[in-house]
């Protein structure tokens, strides 16, 4: 049974790192705290000698969740403006009042 | 000069239905449903202008989608589409369609002229395609179909009315049906809570996928602002909400 806790909270883990590298937003939280529920659970059905991983699990998680925090309070939603997109919206204009012209 | 210019430009802002005015600008949140949870992903914004040529006016539709800049390494979207029509019946004249989708790129010109689109589409690094083909007089462009939309009789319209549109995508003419489905009250972004048409749109086409998926609400007012959209197309599901809204 505890191998198996340990095991999933290893895996959500791997997937709560994963969330909160990639852009998803506070979703990342739902595999954190998964984590730490499972990586608690771990810990609790533990001997003292196999209480470190568990332990480590619950850091990174929790590092996790500071960082997808600190991500939504700080880093705004926003579009970068493409200076390449919008030089051919300016050409594509031009050319669309010369097709106009000719209509 | 100048002043006869503005009388012009004056004139013609009258002769625009009054649902939608040149100057308008609607910007949207995009969110894509991924695992079950909608992710805001893109902007979107949706505008309107007056441009002239020496022999006639037109109203400049566009419609833009594009990624947030922490989206942009992952899958960058710069779409960008645009239709020039008439100002009073939104008969559209050219229709452009400039698609940058990850690695996938499209653009497409279509020129109406009566019963026959002509222009040039280029997908990839293809070469340019000249575009040639029929359609019915009553064909519009995707974009040139949701401001007609906002122009309708939707007041009259009872739960399960259809009104039929024919649309042209991808070089082909689909009949589009839009349906009444209720008026609710939903919160439109920043105009606050409204009532709104609760509309279905559906087509003969596998880009639309379910039946009542794909939703549009508009503002149950003289403006009719397309507040929020739902769809459901073959890569997934998502939604776009209205967030400001100006020179309506």
């Amino acid at each position: 049974m505890r191998k198996v806790i340990y095991i999933s909270s290893i895996v959500f883990a791997i997937l709560g790192i994963a969330f909160t590298v990639l852009p998803m937003g506070t979703i990342a939280l739902l595999p954190i705290g998964i984590t730490i529920a499972l990586a608690s659970t771990a810990l609790y059905l533990s001997q003292d000698k196999k209480r470190l991983m568990p332990k480590i699990i619950i850091l990174v998680a929790s590092l996790s969740f500071l960082v997808v925090i600190g991500k939504d309070i700080f880093i705004k939603d926003e579009v970068k403006v493409d200076q390449q997109f919008e030089q051919k919206k300016v050409e594509s204009q031009k050319e669309d009042m010369k097709d106009l012209e000719g209509l | 000069m100048k002043k006869v210019l503005l009388m012009v430009l004056i004139v013609l802002a009258t002769m625009v239905n009054a649902q939608v005015k040149p100057g308008e600008r609607l910007v949207f949140v995009g969110s894509y449903n991924m695992s079950g949870l909608m992710t805001q992903i893109a902007q979107v914004t949706m505008q309107t202008n007056m441009v002239s040529t020496s022999k006639k006016a037109y109203l400049h539709l566009s419609w833009e989608a594009a990624t947030y800049s922490k989206w942009d390494n992952f899958f960058k979207i710069r779409d960008y589409f645009e239709s020039y029509v008439d100002p009073a019946t939104f008969k559209p004249a050219l229709f452009k369609r400039n698609t940058l989708e990850g690695k996938y790129t499209k653009t497409e010109k279509y020129i109406f002229n009566g019963a026959s689109v002509t222009g040039t589409s280029k997908t990839k690094n293809r070469a340019v395609v000249p575009v040639n083909f029929k359609v019915s007089g009553a064909a519009q462009d995707i974009i040139s179909m949701i401001y007609k939309l906002r122009t309708q009789d939707l007041a009259g319209m009872k739960p399960g009315q259809i009104k039929a549109f024919s649309v042209v995508f991808d070089q082909k003419e689909y009949p589009v049906w839009v349906k009444m489905i209720a008026v609710e009250t939903i919160t439109a972004g920043s105009l606050g809570k409204r009532p709104c048409y609760k509309m279905s749109i559906a087509s003969k086409t596998d880009k639309l996928k379910g039946a009542d998926k794909n939703l549009i609400w508009f503002t149950a007012d003289a403006l009719k602002v397309p507040v929020m959209v739902r769809f459901s197309i073959p890569v997934g599901t998502g939604q776009i909400v209205l967030s400001s809204a100006s020179g309506i």
